[in-house]
Parts: C-alpha cells; structure tokens; sequence
C-alpha cells in the first residue's frame, strides 16, 4: 500500500484534515476507520440502502459509492456535525419525540437526508418527504413516524403553515 | 391499567445515541492491535468435501492464520434446538447449503482477507441437491442428515374430525404456499471478540438471548459456560435473525486461537445467504362449515422446510399448525406438521414464527368460505371469533383479554372514518 | 385501468415460548448511592422499545421519574436471564420480572423507612424519588438518604425478581394441553389496495389495524411495532423472495434483487389500539411484537381478491403472477 497514497485536503464537520490516503479508500470508510466517525453506517456497500448517507457540498451522496480522493476539496457533514455540542439539531430532537427511531441504524443516514429535504424546502408535504427518504431505507419502522418526525421538525424550524 | 408513567410514550430511553451517531453497534467497535476476520463458504450446496488447499491463500501479505475443521477436531455441532450445525465442515464431511464453512481466515486487513479466500480451493463430490421439501420427503431421496430429511413431526387432534365433517354444509379444501423471506437487519451480521488474562473469550455482537448464545458458544467449543462472555452492543435489527449464533462462534475459534481481539463484518450479499430465513410452508386445508357459517372441522397438513439445518425450525413449523384456525373457535380440529431438511439455506426464527405463514393460509381460507356461503367476510369472521371461553386447537381454554371481536369491531370502525367504504 | 378493493384479516398470537418450555426472566434492580435507580436485565432492546418499558414499570413501582433510571444491560458477566427478545415475550416476562423486583424493593425502601421514622405512620408514600410520610411532607427522605442510612445499617437497598410462569407441554399424541402459551395477542388489519389491471402492480392505499395489546405500557411504541411490521407484511404480500436454483444457489443475494418497501411502498396507516386487559401481564399488558406483522399480508391479499377477482395462493403476489392469473380469469369467462 503505502507508495501510491494521495494528498487530499477534505473538512469534515467544520474541522479541516489533511490526508493520506489509498486510491481504493472508500469515504465511508475514511470517516468510520480513519476519523472514527462511526455514526455513519455501512448497510450494504452497493449504493441501495442510504445507511451511509452523509451530506458532501450540500447534497446528499452515498458514501460508500464513493472513494476518499474524490471528497479533495469538498465540505461534509455527518451526523456527528448534526446539532451543537450537547444540543440537539431540531430534526433529531423531532426524531426523539415521534418515536421515529427503532433499532437505529437507518437513523444517521435518515437524519442527515431529512437535513436535506428541509435545507432545499422549509415546508415540503408528506409526499414530498417520502420521496426525498425513498433512498433511505428503514426495516423496522414503516416510515411513518420517520415522515412525522420530518414534518415536526419543519414546524419547529419555521417552516411550518400548511398542516400537509 | 394505566399509571402516571405506564401508558404514557416517554422517550425512548436509546433514541438520544442513536439520532447523535453515539450508539455503538458491533459493527463500530475497533481495538489496536485487532484482526479482521472472513469465512470461505461451501462452493455447492450439496458435496463432501475431499480437499482444502490453503498454499497460495497463506501467502497473501497480512494474512495471520487460516482455521480449518482439521486444526479443530473437537469442535462439536451448535443448533437452537438441535445440535445439527458444524461451525466447520472438515474434509470427508458433508456442506448442506452454500452458506457452509470451509474455513476461517484472520488477517490484518480485511481487504487481505477477502483476498486470501479467494485463492484457497476445493474439491468435493457433488451430491444429489435438494431444494423442494416435498422432494425431500420422498422415499428415495438422499438424506441430508442421517436420521433422514424429515426432522420432526407434530400432531393435533382436537374433539371428532369426523363428526366435525360430518356436520358440516359445506367442505373447502385449499393448498396455500408462502415463501423464503429475509430479515434485512439493516445491521448486517458483525461482531468482535477478545481474549482475557484469564482465557475468558468475550464476544461483542448483536444477539437476541445472549445466555442462550454463551451456552451454546461454549458447547461447541468443549469449554465451560464461564469462559464465554456475551456483551451486548446496540443491535441494528433482529426480527428472529440474531437468535442463531455463527459468527459469534468463529469469533471465538478464531480469538483463542489468534490470542488479539478479532473483528468481522459480513457483506450483505453474504448475510443473505448464509444466515436464517422464513420458513417456506405449504398448508392443506379441508374446512368444514355450517350453512350459517359455524365452523365445526378443520383439518391441517403443514410442511415447512427448514433447509440445510434446524434451527428454530421444530417449533416454527408447529407453531404453524397450532394456530391453524386463526382466531377462530372450531370444536373439532385435526393436523400434522412435518419439519423437512433440504439444501437451502437454513430457516429460523423470523417475526410470527410460522404464525404468519399460517394466517396467511387461515384468512384466505375464511375469505373464500364467506363467499361460498354468501356471508359478508367481516360477519363470519365475529361469528367464529374467539371469546372467553372458548378453546384453541391445543385445547387452551381462554379465561382473559380476549379482545379479538373488538379489534374486529375497532378496525371497521376505523376504517370507515377514513372515508372507507368495505365492499 | 385501476381497481380497488378491500380486505381484512384478524389473527391470533400465542406468545412467549409456551409448551412447557422453562421461559423465564430475572432483573435486579438497586438504589444507588446517589439516590437513582439501576435497573438490570439481559433484555435485548433491538429497537422495539424494551428498555424504555422496564424502566416505565419501575419507574412507575419506584415513584421516579424515568430520567433517574440507570439501566445495565446484556453482558454475561453482569446479568442473569432475561431470556430472549424473541416469541413476542420481553414486555411480558421481563416487564413481570421488573415488576415484581420493583415491588421487592419497593418493600425493603418502605421497611428501612418505617424504622428510619422510629414511628408506624399510618402510610408512606413514594414520590418524586423520596418517601414521604402521609401529613408529614416536610420530613421525606429521598433515596440518596436512604441509601446512606442503610449502608451505615449494613443493609442493601437492592432486590432480584423473577418471572417463572408455568406453561404446559402439548402431549405428543394430539397437541393438546391445559395451559400451552401464557396468554393471545389478537390483531385486525383492514387493507385497501389499487391494482393497476395493466402491469399488475398492487397499491397499498389505506390501511387500518386494530392489535388487542392488554395495557399499552408504551402507546407510541406499540404504534411502531404496528408500523414496522404493516410494512414488512407488505414486503412478503407483495414483493419479498428470496430464490434458489435447482443447484440451490441463491439467486438475489443483495437489495437490488431482493425489494424491500420503501417510503413510497407503505402508506400512511392508522392504529387503533384495544386494551382488553390480561389480568397476569405487567399491568395488564400482552406483547405485540410479531403479531404487528401477521395480519398485513392475508389482508392484502383478500382486498386483491375483492379487487379483480385473483385468488393468490403462493406468496408474494408479484405484477407477474397477478398478470397470468386475470389473463385465466379472462380465458375463463
Ligand atoms: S451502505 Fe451505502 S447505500 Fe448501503
Ligand atoms: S430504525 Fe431500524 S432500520 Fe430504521
């Protein structure tokens, strides 16, 4: 390994890395083993699940679909940038109170993809919402209290209005 | 009865780790100085094994130690239920679904280990394969286990089938199929395991009985049930997945014999087809019904194919046939439930436990009686509805909270609020 | 064209092991020195809900509030049995076994407290982590100061419980049996599907389910257990199979081929919870686990048969098989 590394400059929740690293790294990979932002989750490998979704410049992408060289340059955000500090970002506190979180591990990727949806659309209707989360999937909660917890948290942010 | 606190939806007392990333599943434990581990699977479901040649993987860079049923000739069979399932198929030795071991490789990465599996190989004699249970029935099919393909059989005989036919109106016998279901944990199968000072293996996986598990670890191994611990890590999903303990159980070969913490995570690909599924089951049913729609017979055939090994297999299958009637009293009920081996990977546990495979077959069933007769669906379902009083096919007589006419009740209640209109 | 039809189904759910199977839960739970609770199982909370239910049980026995319940969970080393989180059975079992080691050490606090005030109060009562003496508010002793009054005692304000109920072993001969599972959880779905007549796609648009759960411990987590499990049974009515060749590889190893519903797959549905209570439950609650999933895929499939007039009788019921059963249909007539 080793010989063949690649410089790359990357910020991760607000904090700059500069690093080393295989041109076979995958980015989910560089976050959990590297970084040890074990948050996001690897469910599949293959870009079908969304377990492992992270935001990269504003839009959400799988990070196992792509490798830790081509994230040079760019903005992240996982689910350990969510919130501040010890306060919790508004959709999760929404996560919390509709019970929208079972086993868990759909949780990080849903969070991060409800970000989002709201960052693009403040109000967006439920239809609107299970299609921006159709990517996502979640085996132990049927989606609804997941969509619930999204239209709360749109509330709670301003959004809010048309009850739909 | 409800209290200040019970009946009342406080947070989720896990949902603060889980919505901030902190929750640790097994798949996020990591240790220095740790090893990954993978397992070379069977390359045909139905063979014995003549050769492992294992030259050209140890050669791979990073590669630790390859385990094979030779370095382990103690190693005894692990099972739910029954002790039918190696952990390691050695060479003169049976694979019975492509989810088989051959071998445990431990490395320093797992890409190093992906690689070494690779370049091990095998040679075997293929047998006959079997994937349909009824097949597996038949007089000369090659057995998959020794004592033959049928694992058990239970029976039910409630009151007089005959009288119950003969006061019937109206008898409908219908066959009814359901199919191979995956649980799809989103969690795919991992675990890490260490060695302690004091030789006690610790194993760090997501289980849904973690005493079960360290018993049935520790039998495998011929070690006393104290030399195994189970700690239990955030668990991304079960649904009956994580009551059988495979991985745990090469974790632990591979820890005692590599002596540095090991970790494994399985792809998804590999989850699927090397762990449990929903049994697949057939159902014969002949009901017998009075002209008003009373039930008075029901007669049950289940088969249910557990695939390459039992796991919980002899009591989901019977499940099944236990509750054949729905929640429906039927004074006279008579049935079999065959439990059968095949080639296929292996059935267990999954949400329902043969339950759901059987109400899928019960309600279909009733629908098909309600048209014959003409009766509305709906009012031949409370006319036969359990009460207190009534009896189950095991003869259990319910003394309480026997609540199923009103969820009846509720539910069209419900629905018709919707702006449903019941056709 | 679209058709649209509707479809129920009600089941019923034996749950915990039954059948004389020795199914059991231990919990101990003890005041620490700071005056919270611990609470220790082995439960496994694999996200339905388990650990939030013990610690409302003891929670409630205790007279805390939720927040200061520290739990200790699944490690060998560090817990007894709470059996498995499997056969719908951990509210019951372990929620009993909380239970009754709540009312244990709800009792040791109580005795400590008696001859903490030197005086037989008519009655003490837990509130707010204290015991308060009836008319007397303002000389309640909180845990903390109890646990330090009884570490200088030498006494332990800590108790281990247990649920142990006896079930009955079918006989082989016939399945019957006095007592084979512990108690029935009931379910109605009520399902209304569209069909599209031209590519056989199925719909799920409305959707109802009523589960008889005794006492809701959890409402919300009840209504997730139904959630959850409606959309797996919609998976296996219409979507989920794993296949095998005839040499018995599995063909659709990967979630690609192997669909599950997504967010556009379910519906929103609506749960209507009905509490006929279970006089041996943890007040009064039964399990809902795996009968959350059961009556999903019958219902589905009588409301494709209300629909179009397709009888499924081999699960799932894909475009495919609904297709060549209206073309039968159509030859038929
Ligand atoms: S792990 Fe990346 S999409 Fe599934
Ligand atoms: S909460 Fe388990 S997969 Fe979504």
């Amino acid at each position: 390994m080793g010989d063949n590394r690649l410089m790359i400059k990357v910020t991760v929740n607000d904090r700059l890395y500069e690093l080393q690293v295989d041109p076979e790294l995958r980015l989910v990979d560089l976050l959990r083993d590297e970084l040890g932002l074990t948050g996001t989750k690897e469910g599949c490998g293959k870009g079908e699940c969304g377990a492992c979704t992270i935001i990269m410049n504003g839009k959400t992408v799988n990070s196992c679909m792509v490798l830790a060289f081509q994230a040079d340059g760019s903005e992240i955000l996982t689910i350990e940038g969510m919130g501040d500090g010890e306060e919790l970002h508004p959709i999760q506190e929404a996560f919390i109170r509709q019970g929208a979180v079972q086993c868990g591990y759909c949780t990080p990727g849903m969070v991060l993809s409800a970000k989002a949806i709201l960052d693009k659309n403040p109000n967006p209707s439920e239809e609107e919402i299970r299609k921006g989360i159709s990517g996502n999937l979640c085996r132990c909660t049927g989606y609804q209290k997941i969509v619930d917890a999204i239209k709360d948290a749109a509330e709670v942010m301003g959004g809010g209005g048309d009850e739909r | 009865m409800k209290g200040n606190i019970v009946g009342h939806s406080v947070p989720k007392v896990d949902a603060k780790a889980k919505v901030t990333g902190k929750a640790l599943y097994a798949t996020d434990l990591y240790m220095e100085d740790m090893l990954y581990m993978q397992v070379l699977r069977a390359p045909y479901a139905h063979a014995v094994i003549r050769k492992i040649d294992l030259a050209q993987a140890l050669a791979v860079p990073g590669i630790v130690r390859i385990i094979t049923k030779e370095d382990l000739p103690g190693l005894k069979n692990h099972g739910l239920i029954f002790k039918d399932q190696p952990a390691l198929v050695g060479i003169g030795e049976k694979v019975r679904f492509t989810g088989d071991t051959l071998a445990i490789v431990i490395g320093e990465s797992n890409i190093q280990v992906r690689k070494a599996i690779k370049k091990i190989k095998v040679e075997y004699d293929k047998l006959e394969v079997i994937t349909d249970p009824l097949r597996a029935m038949e007089e000369d099919a090659v057995t998959i286990h020794t004592a033959g393909n049928i694992v058990c059989t239970h029976k039910l005989d409630k009151g007089d089938i005959v009288r119950g036919f003969m006061e019937a109106d109206l008898i409908v016998y219908n066959e009814f199929k359901t199919q191979h279901v995956e649980h799809i944990t989103l969690q795919p199968d991992a675990g890490l395991a260490t060695l302690e000072e004091d030789d006690t293996i610790c194993i760090w996986a997501a289980t849904q009985w973690l005493h079960d598990t360290r018993v049935d670890v520790a039998q495998a191994m011929g070690l006393p049930v104290e030399k195994i611990r189970i700690i239990q890590p955030a668990i991304g999903g079960a649904f009956g997945k994580r009551e059988d303990i495979i991985a745990q159980l090469h974790l632990a070969i591979a820890v005692r014999e590599v002596k540095r913490p090991v970790k494994t995570i399985y792809s998804r690909e590999e989850s699927i087809i090397a762990t449990s599924k929903r049994h697949p089951m057939i159902f014969r049913f002949r009901t017998g019904v009075k002209k008003d729609g009373t039930l008075t017979a029901w007669e049950a055939t289940v088969i249910g194919d557990t695939g390459a090994y039992a796991s919980s297999g002899p009591a989901v299958v019977h499940k099944g046939l236990y509750h054949c009637t729905g929640p429906y009293d039927c004074p006279n009920v008579r049935g079999v439930a065959y439990t059968v081996y095949t080639n296929n990977t292996y059935a267990g546990a999954m949400r329902g436990f043969g339950a759901t495979q059987t109400a899928f077959a019960y309600e279909s069933q009733m629908d098909i009686i309600a048209e014959k007769l003409g009766i509305n669906p709906i009012e031949l379902r409370l006319k036969n509805a359990y009460q207190v009083g009534s009896t189950t096919p095991n003869g259990q007589k319910l003394y309480a909270s026997v609540g199923v006419k009103e969820t009846i009740i509720k539910a069209v209640e419900a629905f018709e609020r919707l702006g449903g209109v019941i056709r | 064209m679209k058709k649209r039809g509707v479809g129920i189904a009600s089941v019923m759910f034996g749950f915990g092991y039954g059948e004389g199977f020795p199914d059991h839960s231990t919990a101990s739970i003890r005041i620490k020195p700071d005056g919270r609770v611990e609470v220790k199982t082995a439960a496994a909370d694999v996200g339905q809900g388990v650990l939030t239910v013990v610690s409302q049980i003891a929670a409630e026995i205790l007279g805390v509030p939720v927040e200061s319940i520290d739990l200790v969970n699944g490690d060998t080393a560090v817990t007894r049995s709470s059996g498995s989180t499997s056969a719908t059975r951990q509210t019951f079992f372990t929620g009993n076994a909380v239970m009754n080691t709540a009312q244990i050490l709800r009792s040791i606090i109580f005795d400590l407290a008696v001859k903490v005030y030197g005086k037989t109060y008519p009655e003490l009562y837990f509130e707010n982590s204290c015991v308060v003496p009836h008319g007397a508010e303002e000389k309640k002793i909180s845990f903390a100061e109890l646990a330090k009054i009884a570490a200088e005692r030498g006494e332990k304000l800590e108790a281990e419980g247990s649920y142990f109920p006896i079930t009955t072993p079918p006989d082989p001969s016939n399945g019957q049996g006095e007592r084979v599972y512990v108690s029935y959880t009931f379910v109605t779905t009520i399902a209304e599907v569209e069909i599209d007549l031209g590519t056989g796609q199925v719909e799920v648009i409305r959707m109802v389910a009523a589960p008889d759960v005794g006492q809701a411990i959890h409402p919300q987590n009840v209504e997730g257990q139904m959630e959850g499990g409606s959309a797996q049974g919609i998976g296996m009515a219409l979507m989920e199979e794993i296949l095998f060749d005839e040499y018995g590889t599995l063909l659709n190893p990967n979630l690609s081929t192997y669909l599950i519903p997504t967010s556009l797959d379910v519906p929103r549905m609506q749960t209507v919870i009905v509490e006929d209570e279970e006089p041996l439950g943890p007040f009064g609650a039964k399990g809902i686990g795996e009968p959350a999933m059961i009556s999903t895929a019958p219902a589905i499939i009588n409301a494709i048969y209300n629909a179009c007039g397709v009888r499924i009788k081999e699960l799932p019921a894909t475009p495919e098989k609904i297709l060549r059963e209206l073309k039968k249909l159509a030859a038929g007539n």
